[in-house]
C-alpha cells in the first residue's frame, strides 16, 4: 500500500501543471541541502578540536555531552519553523477500503526523510568514532549513538505533533514557546538549574550504564504513539480542512472608509492577510526582520552608510518585498470576481499603494528604537522608507503585472515554492541593486551624504509623479489581465 | 442591450465559441442550454471580459465590453466560486459588494431579510467564512450578491446545479419576479431543461460553440429540447 501511495504521489508531482518549475526548484533545494550537509560534515570532523578550543581543560566527551540537550532544543526550534508536515492529500483515500493505519504509517514513514534527521547523526558520528570507540569501547559507542537517534526521532515526531496542534489552535504555539523560554531563562537568567549540567549528567551516565540508552528509544516510541493516536483520531475531512470551527465575526476597519473604494479594498486585503495562513506567515516573517538591524549595527565592521542603507531598505520595505512579490497571486482565488465587479483598475492599484504605505509606516515606526545606534541610522532609515514608497512599490507592482501563478492561501510560507516563478527572481535584481547603483559612485568619490540625498530625492520624485506611473501600470494591467486571470484559473 | 458579432474563440485549434451574430433585447430572459463543452461558460466569460476573444466583439449597451468598463455598473454575474471572496463572512461580502454600488451597510442590511427564505437560515449570522460553506450555499451567496447590485443585466452559470429543490424553486420565482417587475435582462445557463423552459422566454441551444437553435419558449419547447438531447445521445 505504501508503495501505491508513493507511486500516486510521484504521479501527482510529475503530472502537475507546473512540473518543470518544481523540478528546477527541487534541484536548487537539493544542491543547497547537499552544501549544508557538507558543512555539517566538516564541522563534525573537527568537532573534537572545536570542543577543545571552546572548553579548554575539559574532557572532550564531557563537553560534547553537555551540549547535546542544547542541540536538541535548537533542533526543536528549527524544526518548528521549517520542517514540513508530510502531505498526502488523504481525501481521495478515506472512503476506500484502506485502513487508517496504512494512511498514518505512510504519513509517518515518509516524514522521516528529512535533513533534520540526518544532521545529528552526521554531526556526532565522527566524534563518537574518534573519541568514544577507542576510549570506552563499542558498547558505549552504540549506546550513545542509539540515544542520539532516539532523541532525534522524539524531536521529529514531537515537532510534527505540535505543528498539527498549532494548525488547529494557535494557543499551542504560545504554550510551546512559553515552555522553551521558561527553560532557557531559568538556565541563563535565574541560574536555577543548568541544562548543560543536566545534559552532561544524563549522557555520562550512559557511558557508565549503556542500557540507559533504551530510555531514549522508549521516549521516541511514546512520542510516536502520541502522534499516531492524534492523527488517527483527526483523520476526518472536516477536521483536516476547516481548521477551527469557532465563530467567525464580521469585523469592520472603520478608519479605511475615508479612502473610498480603495480603502474598502484595503480592508478586504487586510482580512485576507489576517485570515489566511500563508499571508499571515509572511507578516510574522516580516516582523522577525525588524531584528535584522541588530546583526549589522552591533558589528563594528559595518561602520559606513551602506550597511544602514541595506538594512533600512529591508526593514522598512520588508512587507513591500515579501508580500508584494506575490502580488495579485494572493487574490488568485477570486480574481475573476474582482474583474467583473465594479472595481476600477485604478482603485485596485491605489489600494495596493495604500496597503504598502500602511505596512511600511508600521515597519518604520518599529525601527525607530535603532536610533540607539545614532541619529544617522534613523535618518537613513527614513530615506529608505521614502525610497521604498516611491520606487519599490512601483517596481513590485510592475512585476505583479506579469505574475500568472496561483497561490493556495491555506498553506504555510516556509519552503513553500508555490507561486514562485521567474518574475520573483528578476524582481530581486533591481530591488537589491538600485539604491547601491545610486549611492556607491558618490560614496567612492567621497560624498556618501550626497549619495544618500540623491536616493531621497529620487524616492521623492517617484512619490510625487506616482499618478503618472499609476496610469502606465493600469494600462499595462488592462493588456495583461486576461493572461493573469487565465493563469489564476489553473489550479 | 447586448450585441454579439463574429465572436470566435479557439483553444488548441478547436473552436469552442463561434457566434456570427446574436442580439439580446432589454428585458429578455434567455436560457442557454447545451451539453458539456458546448461553450456556454466560455461565452459567459467573453461576455464578462474575462477571456479575450480571438475575433469579434461583445457590445453591452452599444459599448464593447473589452474597451469600456461601463457595463460593470449594471451587470451582475455569478459563474463559479471564483467570484466570491472566500475569506470573508457572507455579511462582509454583501457589504463590500453593496459598497461598490454606493449602498451603505445599513442599506444592505435592510435588504438582506428579503432573502431569508432563499437562504433558508444557512447563510446569515452563521459565523462562517464563505470558504467554509457548502457549494450550494456558496451559490446562494453569489446569487444574492448579484441581486444586491440591482443589475439591469443578470448572468448566472448553472445556478440550479448545486442547490436543493426548494431553493431551486425559490430561485426560479425570484428570477421571474425581478425580470417581470424590474425589466431585467437575464441570461441563465442550465442543464435542467424543466427549469430553463419554465423561467426563460427565449432559449439558445449551443452545440460545439455554435448557437444551433434560437427559439421563443412555447408549450412545445420542452419537448423539442428533450427530443434534441435524446437523439444526440
Amino acid at each position: 500500500m505504501t508503495l501505491t501511495f508513493l507511486i500516486h504521489q510521484s504521479k501527482a508531482f510529475w503530472r502537475s501543471k507546473n512540473t518543470g518549475k518544481s523540478v528546477v526548484m527541487r534541484v536548487v533545494m537539493a544542491t543547497l541541502i547537499l552544501y549544508l550537509l557538507l558543512n555539517v560534515l566538516v564541522v563534525a570532523f573537527f568537532l573534537d578540536r572545536i570542543l577543545k578550543k571552546t572548553n579548554p581543560g575539559q574532557d572532550i566527551l564531557y563537553s560534547f555531552n553537555s551540549y547535546i540537550l542544547y542541540y536538541f532544543l535548537m533542533d526543536l526550534l528549527l524544526r518548528f519553523q521549517m520542517q514540513e508536515l508530510p502531505t498526502l492529500s488523504v481525501r481521495p483515500y478515506l472512503h476506500l477500503r484502506i485502513k487508517k493505519n496504512q494512511l498514518i504509517n505512510y504519513l509517518s514513514l515518509t516524514s522521516l526523510w528529512t535533513t533534520f534527521n540526518l544532521t545529528p547523526i552526521l554531526l556526532s558520528l565522527p566524534l563518537l568514532i574518534k573519541v568514544v570507540l577507542p576510549e570506552h569501547g563499542p558498547t558505549q559507542f552504540w549506546s550513545l549513538l542509539v540515544s542520539i537517534i532516539g532523541l532525534t526521532l522524539s524531536n521529529h515526531f514531537f515537532s510534527l505533533w505540535i505543528k498539527r496542534k498549532v494548525n488547529l489552535n494557535a494557543i499551542w504555539m504560545l504554550i510551546f514557546f512559553g515552555t522553551l523560554i521558561l527553560f532557557v531563562s531559568l538556565d541563563f537568567y535565574f541560574k536555577l538549574f543548568s541544562i548543560s549540567a543536566l545534559s552532561a549528567g544524563l549522557f555520562n551516565s550512559i557511558l557508565k550504564n549503556p542500557l540507559y540508552c533504551l530510555i531514549y528509544l522508549l521516549i521516541a516510541l511514546v512520542v510516536y504513539i502520541i502522534n499516531y493516536r492524534y492523527l488517527k483520531s483527526n483523520l476526518y475531512l472536516e477536521e483536516l480542512h476547516t481548521a477551527d470551527t469557532s465563530h467567525k465575526s464580521s469585523t469592520e476597519i472603520p478608519y479605511l472608509n475615508r479612502f473610498g473604494k480603495a480603502g474598502d479594498l484595503v480592508a478586504n486585503e487586510l482580512k485576507l492577510i489576517l485570515r489566511n495562513k500563508r499571508p499571515r506567515s509572511v507578516i510574522t516573517m516580516s516582523l522577525m526582520f525588524m531584528f535584522y538591524g541588530l546583526i549589522f549595527y552591533t558589528n563594528p565592521t559595518f561602520s559606513g552608510y551602506s550597511g544602514i542603507v541595506f538594512c533600512g531598505m529591508f526593514m522598512t520595505g520588508i512587507f513591500i518585498i515579501n508580500y508584494g512579490q506575490f502580488m495579485f497571486s494572493w487574490q488568485s482565488a477570486h480574481f475573476d470576481g474582482i474583474l467583473v465587479s465594479k472595481v476600477s483598475a485604478m482603485d485596485f492599484f491605489r489600494s495596493k499603494f495604500l496597503l504598502f504605505t500602511f505596512f511600511s509606516s508600521i515597519c518604520f515606526l518599529l525601527t525607530i528604537p535603532y536610533v540607539y545606534f545614532g541619529w544617522k541610522v534613523l535618518i537613513v532609515h527614513f530615506i529608505m522608507f521614502i525610497w521604498n514608497l516611491g520606487v519599490n512599490t512601483l517596481l513590485v507592482l510592475y512585476f505583479a503585472n506579469q505574475n500568472y501563478r496561483r497561490i493556495d492561501l491555506s498553506k504555510g510560507a516556509t519552503f513553500n515554492w508555490e507561486g514562485v516563478g521567474a518574475s520573483q527572481w528578476i524582481l530581486s535584481i533591481p530591488l537589491l541593486l538600485a539604491p547601491f547603483v545610486i549611492y556607491y559612485p558618490l560614496n567612492l568619490l567621497g560624498y556618501p551624504e550626497a549619495g544618500l540625498a540623491l536616493i531621497a530625492v529620487i524616492g521623492l520624485i517617484f512619490m510625487i509623479s506616482r499618478e503618472f506611473w499609476l496610469n502606465k501600470l493600469v494600462k499595462r494591467f488592462q493588456e495583461k489581465r486576461y493572461l493573469i486571470a487565465e493563469g489564476f484559473r489553473n489550479k | 442591450m447586448i450585441g454579439i458579432s463574429n465572436l470566435k474563440k479557439k483553444y488548441n485549434g478547436v473552436t469552442v465559441v463561434n457566434i456570427p451574430e446574436l442580439i439580446i433585447k432589454r428585458g429578455e430572459t434567455i436560457g442557454l442550454v447545451g451539453n458539456n463543452g458546448a461553450g456556454k461558460t466560455t461565452l459567459f466569460r467573453m461576455m464578462l471580459d474575462l477571456i479575450r476573444p480571438d475575433s469579434g466583439e461583445v457590445l453591452s449597451d452599444e459599448k464593447n465590453v473589452a474597451e469600456s468598463e461601463a457595463w460593470k455598473d449594471y451587470t451582475a454575474s455569478y459563474l463559479d466560486e471564483g467570484f466570491l471572496i472566500d475569506y470573508l463572512t457572507p455579511e462582509e461580502y454583501f457589504h463590500f459588494i453593496g459598497g461598490l454600488h454606493n449602498k451603505s451597510k445599513a442599506q444592505v442590511d435592510s435588504e438582506l431579510p428579503a432573502f431569508s427564505e432563499f437562504f433558508n437560515g444557512e447563510i446569515l449570522k452563521k459565523g462562517k467564512y464563505i470558504r467554509d460553506l457548502s457549494k450550494g450555499n456558496q451559490t446562494k451567496v453569489g446569487v444574492a450578491a448579484c441581486m444586491i447590485q440591482n443589475p439591469q443585466i443578470l448572468m448566472l452559470d448553472e445556478p440550479f446545479a448545486n442547490i436543493d429543490p426548494s431553493t431551486q424553486i425559490r430561485l426560479k420565482n425570484m428570477v421571474k419576479d425581478i425580470s417581470r417587475e424590474k425589466h431585467i435582462t437575464t441570461i441563465i445557463s442550465s442543464h435542467d431543461l424543466n427549469h430553463v423552459t419554465d423561467v426563460c422566454e427565449r432559449i439558445l441551444l449551443m452545440e460545439k460553440g455554435k448557437i444551433i437553435k434560437d427559439i421563443a419558449t412555447t408549450s412545445n419547447t420542452l419537448q423539442e429540447l428533450e427530443q434534441y438531447f435524446s437523439v444526440l445521445s
